[in-house]
């Protein structure tokens, strides 16, 4: 199709130059290895610290946040960052309970990033200050919900959830109770998508434990006292809602089949799997079968991920699915699954097939081998080094803060692991840094305009990382879809050049949300044709597109 | 029981041609006896001491008294009315089998095993032993004693905790008397990896390898620490070593199959699991791991091995499992009603199992 609309070119490779130079000015002070990816980098201006507040009551909740946005809130074409922080625990905790998210140390922030590179703080200015004190934070999604060109914030919480709609001067505005989204108990990862192609993106909420401080215990022993697992606390359903496209949502969850499946949900990504045009669901379960809601396109789902093959390991047994990642690592044009869990077993892969089904093949990519060892939270499939192939990137650290006291084979604090795809086998890559820590959340994107994704992680009780990508000579493409039919972020298009296939979203990982705009790696190719297949039906071809540049393509009028 | 015993024994008494008891005597026996019953051992305790107070050379009257003490399981107070009773009947088998339980109840475990024994109580007899740190003398009593009471759990208890503290007894003997023995390292290593303590387990394998790098076994066992730890190189290393060191050894070639298996090294694998099922047909766990490492390359094989795995082992998780890695392999051909139909077994024994386990 040549109907395509090639709105602009943002920035050229020319035009990022003094960008990157404040980037490897910033990032000076570290030692690095010549070989490596990446280079662990400060952000200047960002000054933030995940205050989880571990107690000796083991409230499960301490083990959990936080979650990190890369988002443009202010369309300066600059990536800002969002930061989730989880609250203020006593110890123990007493009725009534509040986890002083009026203090300052326990706000969210909103850091702007400015034109040298640096950061602002514009948490207040932006009306993000304060989450509730009976808000402890979880989690972050983006998404422009009411199409107005900005993207809005959704905050999620042990506790009521937050929506954040951006106002486009600077400024949010909480919208939770017009809106109906504030959810209640424990919410996890959450995103935004368009299950019914309505042009309107709508809401799921991953949610872990019926659990609440009245309800906590200790595991372990006296000599060493544990978090409880999963399994001691009921499982819950998640919850789907509906974009009416007035400002408010409607809780599906129950006609529309999600509510049917109870487990304990942590991570949730989105794609179409079977190629029917609708996006479908993947939860990343812990201690439970995973989830794969397959979308019916009639507004109710189906899980199918037993029977799919998307369930279990491939010894047929649970994981502790934590993370997930739902792109085409394969580049055979089906999207696949990356599971991250616990230890003692590897993270899943789970290879699309095609006629709906998959197969668990961690051992066959080579994640036997990387990760049997180590605990999983955010998780990346992205071409790091623009080669063509999709690699991942797994923020690590294991869940219990004494884990070494019952097994000392096991780290709490570990360093993250970054897989090298060669041909869709991954191979240990050299991350840029051993320092270890008690990783969380990671969002991945190009924050300094280069063309080369980089990638922002927490961990608990720690400053967020910056991995800086330190590039390299192959060619790149990023896209920013603008949908006028679908949805204006153009959630669930299938974007393909050549074998590399893309589905849009900015959800995945754990918690995180990444940038939403299109990277591809391109390897020694200078010009593309960019094919996109918009969640409106509309089927787009863009042809003879440069290399090396941001192109901002509308979603044609016709199909 | 016992007061019936302690009747026959007084009329046995009699019969032999001990001096007459007082009647006074026997008439505070009585009263003791009739407390008793009326289950008010503090009336039968002055009854019986009164008793001893009269006739301070009848052994009768103390076995009752210690009898009374340990029926209110006052056995610190049982126990002199109860030596006393052995010492003017050195041949009573109740006064005996009483002290020797007071004393073990005591903590006076060495005091107490000549009594035991002498009265083949073989089960107090094993604990007296087992805590008086003569665990080989316990097992086999505790073993005799099982004899008698096939499956009573508190004596199975006592000879698992008795063959524990042999077990830690030889290892300090070895330790003691070797201390720097490939032995001596190879048990404590042993002890390090069911406490889950891996580094401390590979270091004392290490120091066993370095005296006797020709020990058999070895090897096998410092690769399972790392497979344990899912160190899949290290542990294949080792466990490559091993077959060269056992060439007939299955388990070497199985545990060597499978940490290529688990590295993706599947046509390695296969090689090497095909051996081990050359040495020794039909181990579930190698026919399963090789129907795993066929699956990609040779589905057929892998299938012939799975169906294998089933007949074996039936109902079993691994069955179950195998049924799950036979829908993998059909979904992969696209016979997706094949598939389904095996989950649909692979659900009914995971079922099954369950059911199990919650009886």
């Amino acid at each position: 199709m040549e109907t395509m609309r090639l709105l602009s070119t943002r920035m050229t490779t020319a035009s990022v130059l003094s960008l990157l130079c404040t980037f490897t000015l910033l990032g000076q002070d570290t030692a690095q290895k010549s070989e490596s990816v990446f280079q662990l980098t400060p952000l200047k201006g960002v000054d933030f610290t995940l205050r989880n507040s571990p107690t000796s009551r083991k409230y499960l909740i301490e083990t959990m946040p936080g979650g990190v946005a890369l988002l443009d809130y202010n369309n300066d074409g600059l990536l800002d960052i969002f930061l989730v922080n989880a609250g203020r625990i006593c110890d123990p905790m007493i009725n009534p309970f509040s986890f002083a998210r009026h203090d300052p140390a326990f706000w969210n922030r909103l850091y702007r990033q400015n034109k040298d590179g640096s950061f602002t703080d514009v948490t207040e200015q932006a009306g993000l200050a304060n989450a509730g004190d009976t808000n402890y934070g979880m989690g972050v999604a983006v998404g422009d919900y009411d199409n107005d060109g900005y993207p809005d914030i959704y905050v999620t919480n042990f506790g009521k959830n937050i929506l954040y709609h951006n106002n486009g001067d600077g400024t949010f505005t909480d919208v939770t109770e017009k809106a109906g989204v504030a959810a209640g108990g424990w919410s996890v990862s959450a995103g935004f998508f368009d299950y019914d192609n309505d042009g309107k993106l709508d809401l799921f909420v991953a949610r872990y434990l019926d659990w609440s401080i009245e309800k906590s215990k200790i595991c372990g022993n006296e000599k060493a006292p544990m978090y409880c697992p999963p399994g001691e606390f009921p499982a819950v359903a998640n919850i789907l809602y509906h974009n009416r496209g007035d400002g408010t949502f409607e809780d599906v969850s129950v006609p529309s089949g999600i509510a049917a499946k109870k487990g304990h949900g942590l991570g949730v990504a989105f794609a179409d799997y079977d190629g029917d045009g609708y996006t479908d669901i993947f939860v990343a379960n812990d201690v439970t079968n995973q989830f794969l809601f397959h979308n019916n396109g009639n507004g109710t789902f189906t899980e199918t991920a037993l029977d799919a093959g998307a369930a279990l390991t491939n010894d047929g047994k649970m994981l502790s699915g934590m993370g997930v990642a739902f792109q085409d690592y394969d580049n055979d044009g089906l999207p696949d699954l990356l599971v991250t869990q616990l230890p003692h077993q590897p993270y899943v892969v789970y290879r699309n097939l095609g006629h709906g089904t998959f197969n668990a093949e961690e051992l066959e990519t080579g994640f036997g081998v990387l990760s049997g060892k180590v605990s999983g939270w955010g998780v990346g499939l992205e071409d790091f080094d623009n080669d063509g192939w999709k690699d991942a990137f797994v923020v690590q650290g294991h869940v219990f803060d004494n884990v070494e006291s019952y097994d000392s084979s096991l780290s709490y604090r570990e360093p993250p692991l970054l897989a090298m795809n060669r041909n869709g086998h991954f191979e240990r890559g050299d991350v840029g840094s051993n320092v270890p820590v008690a990783g969380r959340g990671a969002a991945f994107g190009d924050l300094n305009n280069d063309g080369w994704i980089g990638v922002i992680t927490t961990s608990l009780g720690d400053r967020p990382q910056f991995y800086l990508n330190r590039r390299g000579k192959a060619h790149w493409l990023t896209i920013t879809l603008r949908g006028r039919k679908s949805n204006r972020d153009g959630f669930g298009a299938r974007v393909q050049i050549g074998k590399q296939v893309r589905f849009v979203t900015a959800a995945g990982s754990y918690l995180s949300s990444n940038d939403k705009r299109l990277h591809f790696g391109l390897g020694s190719v200078e010009r593309v044709t960019v094919e996109i297949r918009w969640p409106s039906g509309i089927h787009q071809a863009v042809k003879d597109v440069k290399a090396d540049q941001f192109v901002v393509i509308e979603e044609s009028a016709q199909p | 029981m016992i007061a019936s015993v302690l009747w026959i024994c007084l009329l046995l008494q009699g019969q032999g041609g001990e001096p007459a008891v007082p009647p006074e005597v026997l008439a505070q026996l009585q009263a003791g006896l009739d407390a008793e019953k009326q289950r008010d051992l503090d009336a039968a305790i002055a009854a019986y001491r009164k008793a001893t107070e009269l006739a301070p050379d009848f052994a009768i009257a103390f076995l009752r008294l210690g009898n009374a003490f340990m029926s209110k399981r006052d056995y610190a107070q049982a126990i002199p009315p109860l030596k006393r009773a052995v010492q003017l009947s050195s041949s009573s088998v109740p006064a005996h089998q009483l002290l020797g339980f007071a004393l073990l109840a005591q903590g006076y475990t060495a005091d107490a095993i000549p009594h035991l024994d002498l009265v083949h109580e073989y089960g107090a007899l094993g604990i007296a032993q087992l805590q008086s740190g003569q665990p080989a003398e316990a097992v086999a009593n505790l073993q005799a004693a099982l004899a008698q009471n096939p499956g009573d759990p508190d004596l199975l208890y006592y000879l698992s905790r008795a063959g524990t503290a042999l077990s830690s007894q030889s290892l300090d003997k070895l330790l003691s008397t070797f201390p720097n023995s490939a032995r001596g390292h190879q048990a404590a290593a042993q002890n390090y990896y069911l406490l889950k303590m891996y580094p401390e387990a590979k270091k004392e394998y290490e120091q066993a390898l370095t005296l006797r790098g020709d020990l058999p076994g070895l090897r096998l066992e410092l690769g399972q620490v790392y497979a344990a730890g899912s160190e899949w190189e290290k542990a294949e290393e080792l466990f490559r070593a091993e077959t060269k060191l056992q060439p007939g050894n299955a388990e070497a070639a199985y545990r060597l199959g499978d940490a290529l298996l688990q590295q993706g090294k599947m046509k390695e694998a296969v090689v090497e699991l095909r051996r081990s099922d050359s040495l020794h047909a039909d181990m579930s766990e190698t026919l399963y791991a090789l129907g795993r490492a066929e699956a990609s390359n040779a589905p057929a094989d892998a299938e012939h091995a799975l169906q294998r795995v089933i007949e074996l082992e039936k109902e079993s998780l691994l069955a179950g499992q195998a049924y799950f890695a036979l829908a993998g392999i059909h979904r992969k051909q696209g016979k997706i009603e094949q598939a389904a139909k095996e989950m649909a077994e692979y659900r009914r024994i995971q079922t099954h199992n369950e059911q199990i386990q919650a009886r």
